[in-house]
């Protein structure tokens, strides 16, 4: 709102940060880990007057020097640049509040490629004490590094107290900042043995192979049972919603959980194959190998700890597209457009729907979704709705996605960029007049009761079958529904007109028409028709009714749904009509 | 008032030391960067020239090409961080306007870096693709230069990020700006020479190990110091009139410090002049430190008089937290300190 958006909706930035993050922090944490392996395995040649080992260690050094010197520093700026290109706000943000952090965290990284070089160049000409004490230098200032970082990564995932008192060191010292700070370590630790094995993969007598790589092997398991442990303190200690995420809660999480778990698993089995069973395998090859698992871990990891804040990009400071707590509390139902800076057009009139819902697409909806990209592509997951679907969910979004933000601006502007995704991007047929009701006492009850929250579409949908009784029952029921509405308190002849109204809102529908519409409005932003076809398969309607009451169980974060019975029988219907051959 | 212009965060302490450790680190990344483009320069001239000498100097440059890389990003970061606090909202703007060339920095460096350790590592088996390889990472160094140089200048131009309505796709290049290609060649011409000195300056090292070589490089480097000066008092004289006359007049009389630091820098260059001509490396390697800062200090009076219709620092708000500036402060000690003894015994410490 603030700022430009760099606007590439068929790449999404995202992606961007991801491709440059993951494997800077692959390379990075081995910088960290690799300081200690360094100095101690050059202590151990010295020690035992191995030659041999003391010829390792220069030559894992040079590897070390040109992987985390180059590629890590490089693209460690690389982050700074592409974070400050994507979330220009949050960067902002992190740099004006931890400026000094930063620049204790350059201090560092000066010191680290000074006695980087020192120990690379003078190997074997310094004296033994000397050199040894450059590489503790190293492997202390690249641990301090991480020390800074970490504080300011973790602020992002859990700010603490700072949320209300600005406080640097609150920030910095926040909820998580030990567990992950231990878990880091620990996992750098982990990465410096399983990077050795390429050194050691180059090594051509046999034995001395075999040796160093057990001994490298040892570092890697010592390291991964340390790690463990922490890995679960950090998630221990994670708030709410962010725990819940994590544990299942997001979909998109789980499966970087599992990920996570193979991965795991894989680098457990290289390990133990490397170190207790056969050190003598290791090759160039199985050396590599060695490192995609550890990569796939690293990148879960960095990826869940990134997706548990959401949906905020600072949590609860700021939200993934860059607009404040405090901006969105000011901005409820007022014009967003107006106060985005770099917006094209201020003001969404009938006449200008699609290029303001462009617009607004741009600076709220951008920052996670693409356009036909490989990131969370908005294509398919509004393929289902239609305009007046989009047009209520977007007003709903709060409630049905809890780490989405919320839709930002007025009511016109909702309907603006529902125009520019259904029709824009799906070609679909815009018409606002859908959205428009018969007037009537009944309106009036309805636009001063529920319109806040509700578009006609959600009301229609509600009423669909259902007698004037039932809906008057359920306006006296609405906190059953959701624990955000309260009971309808008017008199009973306003319930008769209010649900009258709504009666006529509802046209009779077939069941399998209206479970489509229940489908839309409840599944379609998590789950295509396909993934419900796969799993109702072999149920019967009354399974598929039956089951839809504890879905809950399949997912913590679907335990809020909650369905009439027609409504589940009627998604029962239109899954069998599907799995019958029909289109869905 | 532009709109476009974002509202600024506020800072920890008063922008004084903010800009005071901006204009402090600013140089010395400067000073490296020279360094990095004059030993780029005279390695490639020296590998085409061929003789067994200039060979042999190629390979002396080559060995501390990739040292220079890795202290001038370590050196940019700095004056880069705190530009940020004071600029934030300039910056990152115009940082998206450019944001594909921006960002290809990153890739551009990394091969560049990469190919200068291929230079020094293979420099014997390389052979002629040597110098191939040493082209490509200058070719580097000069994309770089020229996005930054662009950067810098579409920071201080806020009228013109309308184009962003049109295009946010972040392919624009503030080339309309009269300034851009004196500033540019500026910094590469002026970088240049002053890495000739460098070089010239180095050759007093490499004279302990080899005499003659020493002699060689000291005597090649100074040519071309005194050569590319004098061609950058011309580009000087371009930028100085490229700029706006609202601009330039602060060097000449409009604002007094602006005019003493370039009566200053004038006679640092006369000085430069004279103590180049007459060969002397460390007198004239202090002259030009001096001279250096000066032209920061004066670079800095440019983007203050860009932008003051639209900002000045005054206007930051400062949420005052002093505590994380004492640890700053303590660190950069602490690690000047390790710097300066690992230094030392890399420099006393070590058989040859």
């Amino acid at each position: 709102m603030n700022y430009p958006v760099w606007y590439l909706p068929e790449t999404g930035g995202g992606l961007l940060i991801a491709l440059i993050a993951i494997t800077h922090v692959f390379v990075s944490h081995f910088a960290v880990g690799g300081g200690l392996y360094l100095v101690l395995t050059e202590r151990k040649g010295l020690r035992e007057n191995n030659p041999d080992i003391l010829a390792f260690t220069k030559r894992h050094a040079k590897f070390f020097m040109l992987l985390t010197m180059v590629y890590g520093g490089i693209t460690g700026v690389g982050i700074w640049f592409i974070i400050s290109l994507v979330q220009p706000a949050a960067t902002s943000l992190l740099i004006h509040t931890f400026v000094y952090g930063w620049a204790a965290e350059w201090v560092w990284f000066l010191v680290e490629i000074t006695a980087l070089l020192v120990y690379y160049y003078t190997f074997g000409r310094m004296d033994n004490r000397t050199h040894q004490a450059v590489g503790w230098i190293y492997f202390i200032s690249a641990w301090l590094s991480l020390f800074l970082i970490n504080g300011i990564i973790d602020f992002m995932l859990t700010p603490g107290a700072w949320v209300n008192n600005h406080n640097f060191w609150s920030g910095f010292f926040n909820p998580s900042f030990w567990p992950a700070l231990f878990f880091r370590t620990f996992l750098s630790f982990m990465l410096a043995g399983l990077y050795a094995f390429v050194t050691c993969a180059f090594l051509k007598e046999q034995g001395f192979k075999a040796k160093m790589t057990r001994y490298s092997g040892q570092w890697a398991l010592g390291s991964l049972a340390l790690m463990l442990p922490c890995g679960y303190w950090y998630f221990s200690i994670l708030p709410e919603p962010a725990r819940a995420l994590v544990a299942g809660g997001s979909p998109t999480i789980r499966a970087a959980g599992e990920y996570a778990l193979y991965a795991l698993i894989a680098t457990l089995i290289l390990l133990l194959l490397l170190t207790v069973i056969r050190p003598a395998y290791n090759n160039k090859t199985v050396a590599i190998l060695a490192l995609v698992p550890a990569f796939l871990l690293m990148g879960a990891f960095e990826w869940t700890r990134e997706a548990a804040r959401r949906p905020f990009v600072l949590n609860q400071v700021m939200y993934s597209n860059g607009v404040t707590l405090a901006q969105a509390k000011e901005l409820q139902g007022e014009s967003f457009l107006a106060r985005a800076k770099w917006a094209t057009v201020h003001e969404a009139r009938d006449e200008n729907l699609t290029e303001a819902g462009a617009e607004i697409f741009k600076f709220q909806c951008y920052a996670c979704h693409t356009i036909g990209g490989l990131n969370n592509d908005i294509l398919p997951k509004t393929a289902t709705m239609d305009f007046p679907a989009l047009h209520g969910y977007l007003l709903n979004v709060i409630h049905k996605r809890p780490y989405m933000p919320p839709f930002l601006g007025n009511e016109q502007e909702a309907m603006a960029l529902a125009a520019y995704i259904a029709g824009e991007l799906h070609g679909k047929s815009v018409d606002p007049a859908l959205l428009v009701a018969p007037s009537g006492q009944g309106q009036q009850l309805y636009e001063q009761n529920c319109v806040g929250c509700h578009g006609l579409d959600i009301i229609q949908e509600w009423a669909a079958g259902q007698t004037l009784a039932e809906i008057v029952a359920g306006l006296e029921s609405l906190s059953a529904l959701n624990d955000m509405m309260e009971n309808f308190s008017g008199t009973t002849a306003e319930k008769e007109l209010l649900a009258g109204f709504f009666r006529s809102l509802a046209q009779p529908q077939s069941a399998v028409d209206m479970g489509r519409s229940v489908f839309e409005q409840n599944c379609t932003g998590c789950h295509g028709s396909d993934v419900i076809i796969a799993w109702a398969e072999g149920k019967s309607v009354s399974a598929i009714a039956e089951s839809l009451l504890t879905l809950g169980k399949l997912n913590p974060m679907m335990a809020g749904l909650s369905l009439h019975d027609d409504e589940r029988l009627a998604i029962a219907t239109w899954v069998l009509s599907g799995r019958k051959g029909e289109e869905l | 008032m532009i709109p476009l212009i974002p509202t600024p965060d506020t800072i920890p302490t008063h922008w004084g030391y903010f800009q005071f450790f901006l204009l402090l680190t600013f140089p010395l990344h400067l000073l490296f960067m020279n360094a990095l483009l004059g030993s780029s320069v005279i390695a490639i001239y020296m590998h085409l020239k061929g003789s067994t000498q200039s060979q042999g100097l190629a390979y002396e440059l080559a060995k501390v090409i990739p040292l220079l890389i890795a202290l001038t990003v370590n050196l940019g970061v700095a004056p880069f961080l705190f530009l940020q606090v004071l600029y934030g909202h300039f910056i990152y703007s115009s940082s998206v306007l450019m944001g594909m060339y921006w960002l290809m920095i990153i890739p551009v460096l990394l091969t560049a870096y990469y190919a200068a350790y291929l230079y020094d590592f293979k420099f014997s088996t390389l052979g002629r693709y040597g110098v191939v390889t040493l082209c490509c990472a200058f070719w580097g160094f000069l994309y770089i230069g020229f996005m930054l140089s662009n950067n810098m200048t579409l920071m201080l131009h806020p009228e013109t990020w309308e184009t962003y309505l049109k295009n946010s796709r972040g392919t624009f290049l503030n080339t309309a700006d009269v300034t851009l290609w004196p500033r540019y060649l500026h910094f590469m011409v002026g970088g240049t020479a002053v890495g000739g000195l460098f070089v010239s300056l180095y050759g007093r090292w490499i004279r302990r190990s080899d005499r003659l070589l020493g002699d060689y490089a000291s005597a090649v480097g100074m040519k071309l110091f005194l050569g590319l000066t004098i061609v950058q008092i011309a580009v000087g004289l371009w930028f100085l009139l490229a700029l706006p006359q609202a601009q330039r007049m602060l060097f000449m009389g409009g604002n007094n410090l602006a005019t003493i630091c370039f009566v200053v820098a004038l006679l640092l260059l006369a000085t430069l002049l004279v103590t180049a001509f007459k060969k002397k490396v460390y007198a004239s390697t202090t002259v030009l430190f001096g001279l250096v800062c000066t032209m920061v200090l004066m670079r800095d009076f440019v983007r203050g008089g860009y932008l003051q219709e639209h900002f000045t620092l005054e206007m930051l708000k400062v949420a005052p937290e002093y505590s994380p500036l004492i640890l700053f402060l303590v660190t950069l000690v602490v690690g000047l300190a390790l710097v300066a003894w690992m230094v030392r015994a890399a420099l006393t410490r070590c058989s040859d």
